[in-house]
């Protein structure tokens, strides 16, 4: 007996072994996770109970995922510290790391979906969030009132319920702009102030004035002077895409124009040939980055952050980190101005729209969350204008200071400090509040709801070189030098569009700018006179694509937008 | 372990055929229990997922049971198969796969040859050290590295123009000519030393004797690498030249996509690339599994052939 146990007892031990190695080498990221959300939890949970003095508000925690890239904020941050203590909410965040498709594949295949996430048309599709309004209407009286005249358009086309709360586009009084966020041919400060601070009104008068400059200083601080950029990497593709429909007039509606509700393609025409015809000439003439359609993102944000580059079409947001480098590098004069340039001077630009309702942005409720009622109250709270200013101006006296007129001012010192990365980590929630609802424009005691808007805010805060600037053109911020803009049409914006995950249209879609990225490059970098013959292989080969289940498809949704958002 | 176990049934209950008999899975229950664990861990992980491939003849949406989904036939390869880009990016993807199979393996056996030869253990273990470390760099690391390297202001430009080989400098990334050769470029630098381990691995388990002999009747150096090293480590070559015809449809993913722009996309393209852009990136994880199915068949097919190919020549082989 025991001679057959010796052998059986080594060979359980050796399964056990085996055993143990496989399921730890499986479990073990789960396990991992689990423990740091636990202990995050935990020490947030004691955090709370040491703080919240009345006792009245129940801690609980919410988690959230975020699509995009992000910091976590400190442990202390003084914005979700006061959250904790006045309404009992904990935030832990899920920031994006790697692709978004491929994350939003794992989430999707394994249903595993935190309680709130920021808008994606494929989690939608997946069914990943729940149905809003009734929510909204039975516990949410500040977010209705907020959403009321946006309430239709906020429906998802395909079935008619609201998923997302969209984070911008919602605008309450006197709207206070002095920062533009979007797309234009920009141009340095110094190639204007040096030609006489002229009015730039049409393409060939702005490459003039980059040749002129280019010329006359061939090296800005010892390295080559760079005429134009055009930036076209991964989905940033418009400072290669986009330009033709600006051009002629038009808003951005991505990749078609729409004249009287009626949207067509414009990468094949005549007027977008124009365009890259006049880029191709900027090449020949040495105007044009040899590297540029080579580099990367960042590669292209050294670049401007290096001060060489004299101008590009790109939109603002996508190219502020280089500007501001350029700030703290003092090279104010190597910052840029925004220009609508057009065709011919009779065009009138439309370049500045007003900012449309930011649909599929912002946080929609997850089908996992325990509670959504406590979550859409708490969604609720946070849109209360005191919180609204918490979030934008931050804790008065220690991050802005009221003047004698009621004004909100910041002194120099906490203007600073809204610029410093590691600061905004410990004292603002800009994670959150960047997806939250919120209220832009002013608030009901007239001051603005963003403190760069606020017009003496605005004025204190230029630099002395900025200030001269738009004395030389009359102008009180950089804003002007673009029209005002137009009341929306109410399908705009198309790109906005979805255009349904794995459709037709979304197929050619794909397609459109597959060519686009190929041949374009091609054609702007061909000797002059074979630009022709590139261009029409260029518009032979859009042809072959199924355009027309795409514009379809924009079609039908203009449409649709049209019945379903008229007021 | 098990070789020793075995050993010891062997000569208790001698047998002259072997048939699957109950004694004979008595007597070897031990290593009958022993494979269970890794029995199953293939079945779960290796055989149960391809269930999955019915999703390729679906129209396939997320979140929906297996009963709800619609079904398409062959919908989804009809449209890998005729679409245009298709025969460019499996061009690509075989010529890519191409160049770094010959390069990889030449390099890497050449490599090998030159180490081993190095009478001095230190300097041998510094160059090893040094060729292979790049290894565990990740590839978003290794093509900023080469993209930093091959611009105009680049090391490799700066290097041709002091050698007055060039007059101006040349935009290597911007050229679909040399895309196929910068990429098995940068696969060489990469791999090469951690290729070679395997190979001084087999050379060392090569008899000293042959060498002894073949000195005593007088072969050089070289006839020595030739005659004694080389067909030492013939079957292990073999061997990995099967194993890697095998993943001739993996060009690889990283490189391509991250090295690629628009001006070189009718060059750097691959199978996996066109994959993500049609099938994952659009949400139709059918398409995905499509182009999945079309890779793993095609493997299988060419080990096979290369299986059946080392079998007619006398050679070690895999199945």
């Amino acid at each position: 007996m025991g001679g057959r146990f010796k052998p059986l007892f080594r060979l359980g031990i050796l399964m056990a072994m085996t055993f143990s190695v496989i399921l730890s080498g499986c479990g073990g990221g789960k396990d991992n996770s689990a423990d740091n959300a636990g202990s995050a939890t935990g020490q947030t949970a004691t955090d709370n109970g040491g703080s919240s003095s009345d006792g009245k508000v129940e801690p609980f925690n919410v988690s959230v995922f975020i699509g995009e890239a992000g910091q976590q904020p400190t442990p202390d941050n003084k914005i979700y510290k006061k959250i904790k203590e006045e309404t009992g909410a904990t935030f832990n965040f899920e920031f994006l790391a790697g692709d978004i498709n491929q994350k939003l594949g794992v989430m999707i295949a394994g249903s595993d979906y935190p309680d709130l996430m920021t808008g994606n048309t494929k989690l939608t599709a997946a069914g990943a969030y729940i149905p809003l309004e009734d929510l909204i209407e039975k516990y949410a009286p500040n977010l209705k009132k907020h959403y009321e005249a946006y309430w239709n358009m906020m429906k998802d086309p395909n079935d008619g319920h609201i998923y997302i709360l969209p984070n911008y586009g919602v605008f309450n009084g006197k709207l206070n702009s002095s920062w533009y966020a979007g797309p234009a041919f920009w141009v340095q400060k110094d190639v204007l102030a040096e030609a006489g601070y002229p009015k730039v009104r049409t393409l060939d008068e702005y490459f003039d004035l980059i040749a002129k400059y280019k010329a006359k200083h061939p090296t800005i601080d010892g390295s080559p002077t760079i005429g134009f950029e055009i930036l076209n990497y991964d989905w940033r593709n418009w400072g290669l895409f986009n330009p033709p429909q600006h051009l002629i007039g038009h808003p951005n509606d991505g990749g078609v124009v729409v004249n009287n509700g009626a949207a067509e393609i414009f990468a094949d025409k005549d007027y977008a040939k124009q365009y890259y015809q006049k880029l191709n000439q900027m090449n020949e003439q040495g105007l044009i980055d040899k590297e540029t359609f080579v580099q990367n993102y960042d590669q292209y944000l050294a670049k401007l952050s290096s001060g060489t580059v004299l101008g590009m079409f790109d939109q603002h947001w996508n190219f502020q980190n280089a500007e501001n480098s350029l700030i703290t590098q003092k090279k104010f004069n190597r910052t840029y101005v925004g220009l609508p340039i057009v065709y011919d001077e009779s065009t009138k630009d439309y370049y500045r729209d007003r900012a449309p309702l930011n649909l599929n942005n912002g946080f929609g409720i997850s089908v996992n969350a325990k509670d959504p009622v406590k979550i859409i109250k708490l969604l609720d709270t946070l849109i209360t204008e005191d919180w609204q200013k918490t979030f934008t101006w931050g804790i008065e006296g220690e991050d802005y200071i009221v003047n004698d007129q009621g004004r909100f001012m910041r002194t120099q010192e906490q203007r600073d400090k809204q610029s410093d990365g590691t600061w905004k980590l410990a004292n603002k929630a800009d994670a959150l509040f960047g997806n939250l609802p919120k209220i832009e424009g002013s608030f009901s005691d007239g001051n603005s709801t963003d403190a760069a808007a606020q017009p003496e805010e605005y004025k204190a805060g230029l630099n002395d070189y900025d200030k001269k600037f738009l004395e030389a053109y009359g102008f009180n911020s950089y804003v002007d030098f673009f029209s005002e803009p137009p009341e929306n049409p109410i399908y705009y914006p198309a790109w906005s569009i979805d255009l349904v995950e794995g459709s037709e249209a979304k197929v050619a879609n794909t397609k459109l700018n597959d060519l686009s990225t190929k041949y374009l490059p091609k054609a702007i970098l061909a000797n002059p006179s074979d630009f022709d013959s590139v261009w029409n292989e260029y518009t032979s080969q859009i042809h072959k694509v199924d355009v027309k289940a795409y514009e379809d498809k924009i079609n039908e949704q203009i449409k649709w937008r049209i019945d379903n958002w008229s007021k | 372990m098990a070789v020793t176990v075995t050993k010891k049934k062997a000569v208790r209950k001698p047998e002259k055929k072997r048939t699957l008999t109950w004694a004979v899975l008595k007597s070897q229950q031990q290593l009958i229990w022993m494979s269970v664990p890794l029995t199953l861990y293939i079945i779960l992980f290796a055989y149960v997922p391809v269930w999955g491939w019915t999703m390729a003849f679906q129209n396939y949406k997320p979140a929906r049971s297996f009963s709800q989904q619609d079904w398409v036939g062959f919908k989804q390869f009809k449209f890998l198969f005729t679409d245009d880009d298709f025969i460019r990016v499996l061009r690509n993807t075989i010529g890519m796969s191409f160049i770094n199979l010959v390069l990889g393996f030449v390099t890497a056996i050449v490599l090998a040859l030159l180490l081993n030869e190095i009478r001095k253990v230190v300097w041998k273990r510094t160059v090893q050290t040094i060729s292979y470390l790049p290894h565990f760099l990740s590839w978003v690391i290794v093509t900023g590295i080469v993209a930093t390297s091959l611009a105009s202001d680049g090391i490799i430009n700066d290097i041709l123009m002091k050698l007055h080989l060039i007059k101006e400098p040349i935009l290597w990334l911007s050229e679909g000519k040399y895309f196929w050769g910068i990429v098995g470029a940068s696969h060489v630098w990469k791999e090469v030393g951690w290729n070679t381990i395997i190979y001084l691995a087999a050379m060392a388990s090569i008899d000293p004797a042959l060498y002894e002999a073949a000195e005593m009747d007088g072969a050089s150096r070289y006839r020595k690498m030739l005659h004694v090293t080389l067909p030492g480590i013939k079957s292990t070559i073999v061997i990995l030249l099967i194993m890697s015809i095998g993943h001739i449809l993996d060009a690889g993913f990283e490189v391509q996509y991250l090295l690629g722009n628009g001006l070189v996309v009718d060059w750097a393209e691959t199978i996996d690339i066109f994959v993500l852009k049609y099938g994952i990136a659009q949400g139709n994880y059918s398409l995905a599994t499509a182009g999945g199915i079309f890779k793993t068949v095609v493997s299988v097919a060419l080990l096979l052939v290369a299986n059946w190919t080392a079998k007619r020549l006398g050679e070690e082989r895999l199945l």
